[in-house]
């Protein structure tokens, strides 16, 4: 077993903000979505908090993107760049966790400092981090002030469509958050993943 | 052929009066020598001649529609009035005294002659008078309405007095509006104004003196009411999150006539014109739903709202039509029944919730001939389906009219959540037991 130095300080924080932040997105867009069936808060309170845990949310965007940016860490993301063979190992990790597991086939992807992220992982993450969530960010702040924002918020088609999309966002990020943290008890123990995140370091096996 | 008599029954002084009874009352002056009413010393001795017989009560003409118009002028009331210093001749000037009576003119109906008359008050109040010809009263005049008020409705030209429009007691226009007067008496602007408060607003100060125009139209109530309020969207911006947008999409009685009924008024406009759309003609689903100002709740459903504005959209027009939607009061009743803030709505969970009251109602709004909208009814389904996404896009309020669909998404996208890594964990348990229990298998992998 040996350890390795997989999740860089500001990339912990960068998570835990993210994940704390993402959390609470959820449960204040649930408060303002549905006030009546949840009064935990009220619905002012809720967009209050809503608006402002946004900004943190975006603010820490930056940390993630500016760290992965200037940094050579931004390998984990392209360990490999021929889009085939990339593919194909995102189809053999699908498999893996469709199947494979179920009969306790080891995990085809093998953990380094530049290869944290399993194929599958790598995508999803950038899809969500270049695409998703700016799309989240940028009708929220649309959403925050309509007036300010009315001319682009027109060109879009309407606060209808803006929030359409914005919520539609955040259903997927439901669905994402907890199939999420479950994919993180996959590791050699349950709480495996979940001690890298906060220790930095992975135990793996060797060879 | 109208006949001109005598009775004991007294009438109201009017236009009509006047022009006929200027007529009689030099004739008979003349021919009879009859003194004037010692009352109406200040006037000069040719009004005093008219007043010699359109001084007494009674006298009256007979019209050509059977009706019986008054002739009688007060004489202490026009000496007094603002009228009084032009005296008779100064409107009437068609009537030659030489030969009146016997002369005298025809008169079908009173509305007729008060019609006719409406240029004469032109010669001296030009301004006014443009003025008037934008109102949504002259327009309904032009539009054939036999009540819609000309100058002597609200002004009785023989008693006018300056500032009688300015005060609660003498306002012409609870003459025809009573009832939003009762209920505008006793609201906070009525209250203040009859507690002696002059820079409370009375009728004319929102919607205009001569140019009246209808305060509700899109966000012009909302104009209205912050040219006295200056300092309202920065005090509800103080707690009140997106206050512009609110100012924008919800009318003030909304939430300042707490009691009041509520509807979603989807206007239709023209992106390039920026003007309501006229009642769109050539389209069966919208014809027949029968459109007036009491729209019923029924109506336009979303398929039939998207597949109309298509339909617009469809033609050669220039500019896209759009739908804006807006928040009001169902009655212009409600619209006057304003409280004081303290009492007005400020819970946020009132409308921001599903099954929210003021989402209940739904109507289309299209600009009618006379400037006055023409409401159609709309399901309240309108604005919570996914049809609407595109067709009402200008107009959501967060959780009371949340698409229905969207949250069918979510449940699911909660249950797939749940469910998945639960389905997941149960077939590692179920393979992982099996597998120990048959060593054989897990050996052929």
């Amino acid at each position: 077993m040996i350890r390795i130095y997989v999740h860089p300080l500001p990339v912990r924080i960068w998570h835990w903000v993210n994940a704390a932040a993402c959390v609470m997105l959820v449960l204040t867009g649930i408060q303002i979505r549905y006030v009546g069936l949840v009064n935990v808060v009220s619905f002012r309170t809720a967009v209050v908090a809503h608006n402002w845990i946004g900004v943190v949310l975006i603010a820490n965007f930056f940390v993630w993107f500016f760290f992965y940016l200037f940094s050579d860490k931004i390998r984990v993301y392209h360990p490999e760049l021929n889009a085939v063979k990339q593919f194909h190992a995102a189809v053999r990790q699908l498999i893996y966790y469709g199947y494979g597991i179920f009969k306790g086939d080891p995990n085809p992807h093998h953990v380094s400092a530049y290869r944290k992220f399993n194929p599958l992982q790598s995508m999803t993450y950038q899809i969500i981090m270049l695409l998703v969530l700016p799309i989240q960010f940028i009708t929220g702040i649309l959403l925050w002030n309509l007036t300010r924002f009315a001319g682009i918020v027109a060109f879009f088609g309407g606060v209808r469509v803006v929030d359409t999309v914005h919520v539609l966002i955040f259903i997927s990020f439901v669905f994402y958050i907890l199939v999420h943290a479950y994919l993180g008890t996959l590791g050699r123990t349950p709480l495996d993943y979940f001690k890298a995140m906060f220790t930095g370091y992975e135990d793996i096996e060797e060879g | 052929m109208a006949k001109l008599t005598l009775s004991g029954r007294t009438g109201r002084g009017s236009f009509v009066a006047g022009a006929i009874g200027g007529v009689v009352a030099a004739v008979v002056l003349a021919l009879a020598g009859m003194s004037m009413p010692a009352s109406a010393g200040a006037l000069s001795d040719g009004d005093q001649q008219c007043l010699g017989c359109h001084g007494s009560p009674g006298i009256e003409k007979h019209l050509e529609d059977g009706e019986t118009l008054s002739l009688h002028i007060p004489g202490n009331t026009f000496a007094q009035s603002v009228h009084g210093a032009i005296g008779c001749t100064g409107c009437h000037t068609d009537i030659n005294l030489a030969s009146h009576p016997p002369a005298k003119n025809t008169i079908d109906t009173k509305r007729k002659f008060s019609t006719a008359m409406v240029q004469v008050c032109r010669n001296c109040h030009s301004e006014q008078f443009g003025q008037w010809e934008q109102s949504v009263h002259a327009a309904l005049v032009k539009e054939g309405n036999s009540v819609a008020p000309l100058c002597t409705s609200c002004h009785s030209p023989h008693a006018v007095i300056k500032g009688a429009a300015e005060d609660m007691d003498t306002v012409p226009c609870k003459t025809c509006h009573g009832d939003i007067f009762t209920a505008y008496a006793a609201s906070v602007h009525g209250v203040l104004r009859s507690g002696g408060l002059t820079a409370a607003p009375l009728c004319f100060n929102c919607h205009g003196a001569h140019d009246v125009s209808v305060a509700s139209a899109g966000v012009g109530r909302r104009d209205v009411c912050l040219g006295c309020h200056t300092e309202a969207l920065a005090s509800h911006s103080t707690w009140l999150p997106n206050a512009q947008l609110h100012f924008n999409a919800v009318s003030c009685p909304v939430c300042h006539t707490p009691q009041a009924q509520r509807v979603v008024v989807l206007t239709l406009y023209n992106s390039a014109t920026q003007k309501e759309v006229p009642g769109p003609a050539g389209i069966p689903e919208f014809e027949s739903l029968n459109g007036s100002p009491t729209a019923t709740r029924t109506g336009l459903d979303p398929a039939t709202l998207m597949t109309l504005l298509k339909t617009l959209n469809s033609k050669d027009v220039e500019g896209k039509t759009i739908i804006r939607g807006r928040l009001e009061v169902r009655t212009g009743l409600e619209d006057h029944e304003l409280t004081v803030a303290s009492k007005a709505i400020s819970d946020c969970n009132v409308c921001h919730r599903e099954g929210a009251a003021a989402f209940q109602s739904v109507e289309i709004s299209v600009a009618g001939p006379s400037g006055m909208p023409i409401r159609y009814g709309a399901s309240k389904e309108v604005l919570s389906s996914a049809f609407s996404i595109d067709s009402i896009g200008g107009f959501y309020a967060i959780g009371g009219t949340r698409i229905t669909f969207l949250d069918v998404l979510f449940v699911l996208a909660l249950l797939g959540g749940i469910a998945l890594p639960l389905g997941h964990l149960t077939l590692r348990w179920a393979f992982k037991r099996y597998l120990s229990r048959n060593p054989r298998q897990k050996r052929k992998r």
